[in-house]
């Protein structure tokens, strides 16, 4: 199939950048979303143009490195599904598409599609760990969890981090991605002691990032690949407060 | 433990205290709409209830009502405002295409449809409360010797301008509350996967029968059922 492409170009943190157009020609639809970006690029460095420049690295949909708005959803069309697992039958020929980056103040634009996502490691750095002894590693089943409790944490634990919420919601808010890690940890053995002071910890360097505040669209929830429930920005809520008194 | 002053001025807490002032408020159009559907049984009831108000334990109970909703009002403006602007410096520049999934007019216009409230808020107030506004409207005294509320209302809804001035400002409460009542639940983290429904479909219905409530008075001052 043939295609055009509108694709955001910045060659900097400080440049203007803007939507450029690009034609791909005979684009086999067994490609995913990022093979297709692949020929494109061979195209452009072919005719010593910049390659457009985007992340990604397992290519399989776990790492959370892929990040794009795709005709305005973030990773694509597709229900929970990561850009680098978007094929292009999902698309036919003749289709415009626009490529742009995730959207936030707190992500400011490195170059093209490529955007820092540090803010989420400074955000993990002020809590979202739990503190062990290290050592040998201890008995498997030394510590008893229930069935549902470990399925929560699991739910919660399948965020990939990828900024996806950030990049749906209308105020760039970081409350999916900060409740996963709040709720993939308060639900376990381990995560009860820190609760309160990982909650308040991460909530507070959340803000202090600059990420908008929740105002219940749910947004991220529909377009998080992994299907992280908003749910658990309701627990955050709740084990915020809870750290308050 | 942080100071106070980082964790009052926290996103979270700002949308605690707006979801808790919100219900307050919400609470209080219950309150303020029982007390006008006064107006079906009769000018007795209705001028008897406005005074029985304003003197009841002689008069403290309409004070302290006054300055709790005042507070409530203040914080939930301010805590809207703050963070409505805070948003907006969090997005910065918006993509060439952008597509919503969930999120409604409504819920995207909250701090638009708030500021709108609180205009009306003044004005209504003007009207019926300090009668500073339609002045002609406010000096009726019945048989009694009451304040004549029932004829200050039916007076002001058989002018056309303040009938669309009030349905408009219904409307827009409306709009408010569509997305206000489920939100604070979530706020306030009152949610788990059986009455999430339950919660997000009730919401915008108990916000739409308050705003039927308010508007059955000047439509039936309009259509003469009310005279
Ligand atoms: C009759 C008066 C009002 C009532 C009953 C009311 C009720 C509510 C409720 C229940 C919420 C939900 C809180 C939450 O999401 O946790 C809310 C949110 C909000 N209100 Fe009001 N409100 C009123 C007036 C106002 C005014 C005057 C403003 C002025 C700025 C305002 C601005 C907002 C904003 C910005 C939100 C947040 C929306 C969001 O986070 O999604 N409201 N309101
Ligand atoms: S590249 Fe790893 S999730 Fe897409």
């Amino acid at each position: 199939m043939n295609l055009r492409l509108h694709i955001w170009r910045q060659t900097g943190p400080s440049d203007h950048g803007m939507l450029r157009a690009y034609n791909v020609n005979n684009v086999s639809e067994h490609m995913s979303f990022l093979e297709m970006l692949d020929v494109l690029n061979e195209e452009l460095i072919e005719k010593g143009e910049e390659p457009v420049a985007f992340d990604h690295d397992c290519r399989e949909g776990i790492c959370g490195t892929c990040g794009m708005v795709i005709n305005g959803r973030p990773h694509g069309p597709l229900s929970r599904t990561t850009a680098c697992q978007l094929h292009m039958r999902s698309f036919k020929d003749g289709d415009e598409i626009y490529i742009e980056p995730w959207r936030a103040t707190a992500f400011p634009i490195v170059r093209d599609l490529v955007v820092d996502r540090s803010a989420f490691d400074r955000v993990i750095q002020r809590g979202g760990f739990v503190s062990v002894n290290t050592g040998n590693a201890q008995d498997g089943n030394a510590i008893p969890i229930s069935k549902i409790d470990a399925d929560v944490s699991m739910d919660a634990a399948a965020c990939i981090g990828c900024g996806a919420c950030v990049a749906a919601c209308p105020n760039s808010s970081a409350s999916l991605f900060v409740a996963a890690k709040i709720g993939h940890l308060v639900a376990l053995p381990q995560g009860k002691a820190e609760a309160a002071t990982r909650a308040m910890s991460m909530v507070l360097s959340m803000d202090a990032e600059g990420f908008g505040s929740c105002t219940n669209h749910y947004e991220c929830e529909a377009a998080c690949p992994k299907g992280i429930s908003a749910d658990f920005i309701a627990q955050m809520n709740r084990e915020f407060m809870k750290s308050v008194f | 433990m942080q100071p106070l002053l980082a964790i009052w001025n926290s996103t979270i807490f700002q949308k605690w205290v707006m979801a808790v002032t919100g219900i307050v408020l919400v609470g209080f159009l219950a309150g303020h709409l029982s007390g006008n559907l006064l107006i079906f049984l009769g000018p007795d009831h209705m001028n008897a209830y406005g005074v029985e108000l304003r003197e009841l334990l002689h008069g403290s109970v309409i004070w302290v009502t006054r300055i709790g909703l005042l507070l409530a009002f203040v914080l939930h403006v301010r805590a809207g405002i703050v963070l409505a602007a805070r948003n907006r410096k969090s997005t910065g520049v918006s993509n060439s295409k952008v597509t919503n999934k969930t999120s409604t007019i409504a819920s995207r216009t909250m701090v638009y449809s708030g500021l709108l409230i609180l205009f009306y808020v003044i004005y209504h107030l003007a009207h019926f409360t300090w009668g500073l506004a339609h002045t002609e409207y406010y000096s009726y005294v019945d048989s009694l010797g009451r304040h004549d509320v029932y004829r200050m209302v039916v007076e002001s809804f058989r002018n056309p301008v303040i009938v669309a001035t009030y349905s408009l400002a219904m409307i827009v409460t409306g709009l408010h509350l569509n997305h206000a009542i489920s939100s604070a639940f979530q706020t306030l983290g009152i949610n788990n996967r059986r009455i999430n429904g339950l919660i997000r479909s009730a919401g915008p219905i108990v916000g739409i029968a308050l705003v039927l409530g308010f508007l059955s008075v000047p439509l039936s001052v309009v259509f003469g059922l009310v005279k």
